[in-house]
């Protein structure tokens, strides 16, 4: 597996430990940030694959950082997948049509976000 | 003698009296003047003759005089008072042939002015009442009509005085006089009615709740319940209610839904918690053991998920399902929009229709189109509707600088409107359970908000007929019927007896009897003439009048069946009876039982007699026979079918009386009936 790179932005630190350690089994390379701004830093500094995106986050929502990376043709082909714990059928579909490529609500079976992420990085491989 | 003579002959007769009277003089002193002092008698004569003819010719001329300056303007004056007296003259009385009569034709002119003054009043004061009147009752029917509670006034007794559509929407086919018991299921408004007796006892005035099941049970009404007062006698209650049952379904589903979750969620967590500890606790475990309860907690951990997964569901679903909005023209948001100046902006409104609360989506937008202002560098505003499966995106569209959520959000975070306090623009999106976000379009940018699409509204035709009604006999029914010749119309006279005379009191029918009358003849082929068991004694003083006794209604059938087959032979035609009221009244009341209204219009002959005749009169049947010179033989009196023949022959009459006063249609004839009644009522009361 190559070496793909992950962005955790994530501010509940409990669970940020456990996805940090499952999606670094993975074999990816993972940076976590836990807010907004620090979001917009970290993409800036280096682009990831795939941003793993919490909707909640302080300073700047997870759908204004997905719509950053829209409009940002650098990060034109970096996968977005959004999490919240708030999660009804508004939420999820302003979320894809903010453009992020894959919608999860809270809580997930660990398996299931792991095969999300495989599945997202996989197409990004096949192209 | 005065009134066998008028009065230009009696004044005539006084002439020809006075010139036999001084001819009669002239030949006496002639005779007398002869026979004292001699001479030629035919200078006598001759002086008589012309004596004679002269006063003979004066008394004619002063006589013709007479009859033309005093005894014709007399008659002239007298006539033209009485016409005055009797209508309505608006000319004035002709002075002039009245000269020679002195004050009397000024006194006259005076009479006319001041009853053509007093009519004159009378006319503005009707005319102020009715035009009033009708204000009024266009008023109440809007607000009756326009009521989104249905409402019902029910008398004392619990019968309907007043219904409006919603009511009959909400309880089925209502009527008036019918008991309210028969719609609703009654307990819990009797319940209330007691419960406000004892408010009001303590001098509590406000009005009292209650809910109540509709009699199938499949509604559920939520109301409140007041007293009509009239000189602080209690004489019936007002109902306003809506239709909880949806409320109440949604409450109890929202209820179960979170019991149900709070239990399903427990569980696996007392479990997890369990294992948990155990593991913690016992380092020393066995492998085996240790790798069962991992499974054991992974387990548990699925079917929370399932669980909250299948909660988020059902909930979104319970939710989404009752939207409580309004339809509101996209056009009507656009417009108002554009009336509040915000911004240089272009409008592509289509024909949709939204469900939302329309001035909470206009703060919305408005507090969006502010912010996209204020921003500046944003140019090229276009607000308009896109249909999207089941729903509308309002969009606006510009050129320019993009607005990022952050923005967006900060701008809806603030408060709609003065008029709605702390209501933010985020509270309207989770009202509405949408969301608003900004896109970015080839070189352009657009905010969505989606809404769910509603239906145009469907376009009723106002429903005509008036929703409340008087306590008399209405038009109802009489239809198209109304403007039809009384002619060409088919009638069923009809009689019942009873045993008693409160249907009200639990009196029931004994027998019915009726006759069909077509084109001015009584069709006695056609008879309609049943006994009732009435399902209770008959009192013996009733027994009395109408000589039936128990043991003759004893295999009669009930009045469902006879009622049901009395209703068919009725099919089209009016329905007339002495004092109708009576008849009407017991009848109604078994529309329940029988299964079927009688919807026929109704005409009483006792108010069509006061009508036609002086309405102080006697109005019994009894005495309208006699008027007519109709005989009802002893034996038919008082039985059913004998006192509707007798009406009946009183009716044919009164049709031919009718026509000749100008009565000519069904409707006038009903509207003449109904004046009698206020009259009547306006004297009884």
């Amino acid at each position: 597996m190559s070496e793909k790179s992950v962005l955790l932005v994530e501010d509940e630190d409990n669970i940020a430990l456990a996805l940090e350690v499952l999606i670094g089994r993975r074999g990816y390379r993972l940076r976590r940030v836990s807010d907004g701004d620090q979001a917009v830093a970290a993409l800036a500094q280096e682009r990831p694959d795939l941003v793993v995106l919490d909707v909640m986050l302080p300073n700047r929502s997870g759908y204004e950082i997905c719509q950053h990376i829209r409009k940002n043709a650098a990060l034109k082909d970096v996968k977005v997948l959004l999490m919240t714990a708030a999660g009804g059928e508004v939420e999820r579909r302003k979320g894809l049509a903010l453009g992020a490529d894959a919608f999860m609500t809270k809580p997930f079976a660990t398996s299931e976000l792991t095969d999300e992420i495989s599945q997202l990085l996989g197409e990004t491989a096949d192209e | 003698m005065s009134e066998r003579f008028g009065l230009r002959l009696r004044v005539a007769l006084f002439f020809v009296a006075l010139a036999l009277a001084g001819v009669a003089v002239i030949a006496g002193a002639l005779w007398v003047g002869h026979a004292r002092y001699g001479g030629p008698l035919d200078g006598y004569v001759i002086a008589g003759l012309i004596a004679g003819f002269a006063v003979a010719g004066l008394c004619a001329w002063v006589g013709f005089l007479f009859d033309e300056n005093l005894a014709r303007p007399i008659l002239g004056l007298a006539s033209d008072l009485h016409t005055r007296a009797r209508a309505n003259v608006d000319s004035a009385i002709d002075v002039g042939q009245a000269r020679y009569l002195g004050a009397l034709a000024p006194a006259a002119t005076a009479i006319h002015d001041a009853l053509e003054e007093a009519r004159a009043a009378q006319a503005r004061a009707v005319e102020r009442e009715t035009a009033q009147i009708n204000r009024e009752k266009a008023l109440f029917a809007a607000l009756l009509q326009d009521l989104a509670e249905g409402a019902v006034v029910v008398n004392s007794e619990g019968r309907i005085m007043l219904y409006n559509r919603v009511a009959r929407d909400l309880l089925g086919e209502l009527g008036l006089d019918r008991r309210i018991s028969a719609f609703l299921r009654i307990e819990p408004v009797q319940h209330a009615i007691d419960r406000l007796t004892a408010r009001r006892g303590r001098g509590e005035a406000e009005a009292e709740s209650f809910m109540a099941a509709t009699v199938d049970g499949e509604r559920f009404l939520l109301g409140r319940l007041s007293p009509v007062t009239l000189q602080d006698e209690r004489i019936g209650h007002v109902l306003i209610f809506h239709d909880a049952t949806d409320d109440l379904k949604a409450h109890a589903e929202r209820d179960h839904l979170f019991n149900t979750l709070l239990e399903q969620v427990r569980r696996p967590a007392a479990a997890i918690s369990a294992l948990l500890d155990v593991l913690e606790a016992d380092p020393e475990m066995p492998e085996g053991m240790r790798a069962k309860m991992r499974a054991g907690m992974s387990e548990e951990m699925d079917k929370l998920f399932a669980q909250l997964r299948a909660s988020g569901e059902a909930y979104g679903a319970a939710t989404a399902r009752r939207w409580p909005m309004a339809a509101v023209a996209v056009r009507d948001i656009f417009d108002a929009l554009a009336a509040r100046d915000i911004a240089e902006m272009t409008f592509e409104p289509g024909e949709q229709f939204l469900h939302c609360d329309g001035f909470a989506v206009i703060g919305l937008l408005a507090l969006v189109l502010d912010g996209m202002a204020q921003g500046g560098g944003r140019a090229g505003l276009t607000l308009s509707a896109e249909p999207r499966d089941g729903e509308i995106w309002l969009t606006i569209g510009w050129d320019g600088e993009e607005a990022p959520d952050g923005l967006l959000d900060s701008w809806v975070r603030r408060n709609v409107s003065e008029a709605y306090g702390q209501y933010t623009g985020r509270d309207v999106l989770e009202m509405h359970r949408t969301e608003i976000w900004s896109e970015t379009l080839g070189r352009g940018h657009r905010i969505v908000l989606p809404l769910p699409a509603a239906g145009a509204p469907i376009l009723a035709p106002r429903d005509a007929r008036p929703e409340f009604y008087d306590f008399q006999l209405s038009q109802q029914g009489a239809g198209d019927l109304a403007d039809r010749p009384l002619a060409e119309l088919s009638f069923v006279v009809f009689d019942t007896e009873t045993t008693g005379l409160s249907p009200a009191g639990g009196d029931e029918i004994v027998q019915i009897s009726g006759v069909r009358v077509l084109n001015g003849r009584i069709l006695t082929g056609e008879v309609f003439d049943r006994l009732v068991h009435p399902g209770r004694p008959i009192p013996p003083a009733s027994t009395a009048v109408h000589k039936i006794t128990d043991a003759m209604v004893e295999d009669a059938p009930a009045i469902d069946a006879v009622g049901n087959a009395f209703h068919g032979f009725c099919e089209g035609a009016v329905l007339v009876a002495h004092n109708a009221p009576f008849d009407m009244a017991f009848l109604r009341r078994k529309e329940a039982a029988i299964g079927l209204r009688f919807e026929n219009p109704v005409l009483c002959t006792v108010l069509l007699s006061a009508a036609l005749f002086e309405h102080t009169g006697q109005h019994t049947l009894d005495a309208l026979a006699e008027r007519f010179g109709i005989t009802i033989p002893e034996e038919l009196r008082h039985t059913a079918l004998g006192d509707a023949m007798a009406t009946a022959e009183v009716f044919v009459q009164m049709l031919e009386v009718m026509r000749s006063r100008g009565i000519e249609t069904l409707g006038q004839a009903i509207e003449a009936g109904q004046r009698m009644t206020r009259i009547r009522k306006a004297q009884d009361y």
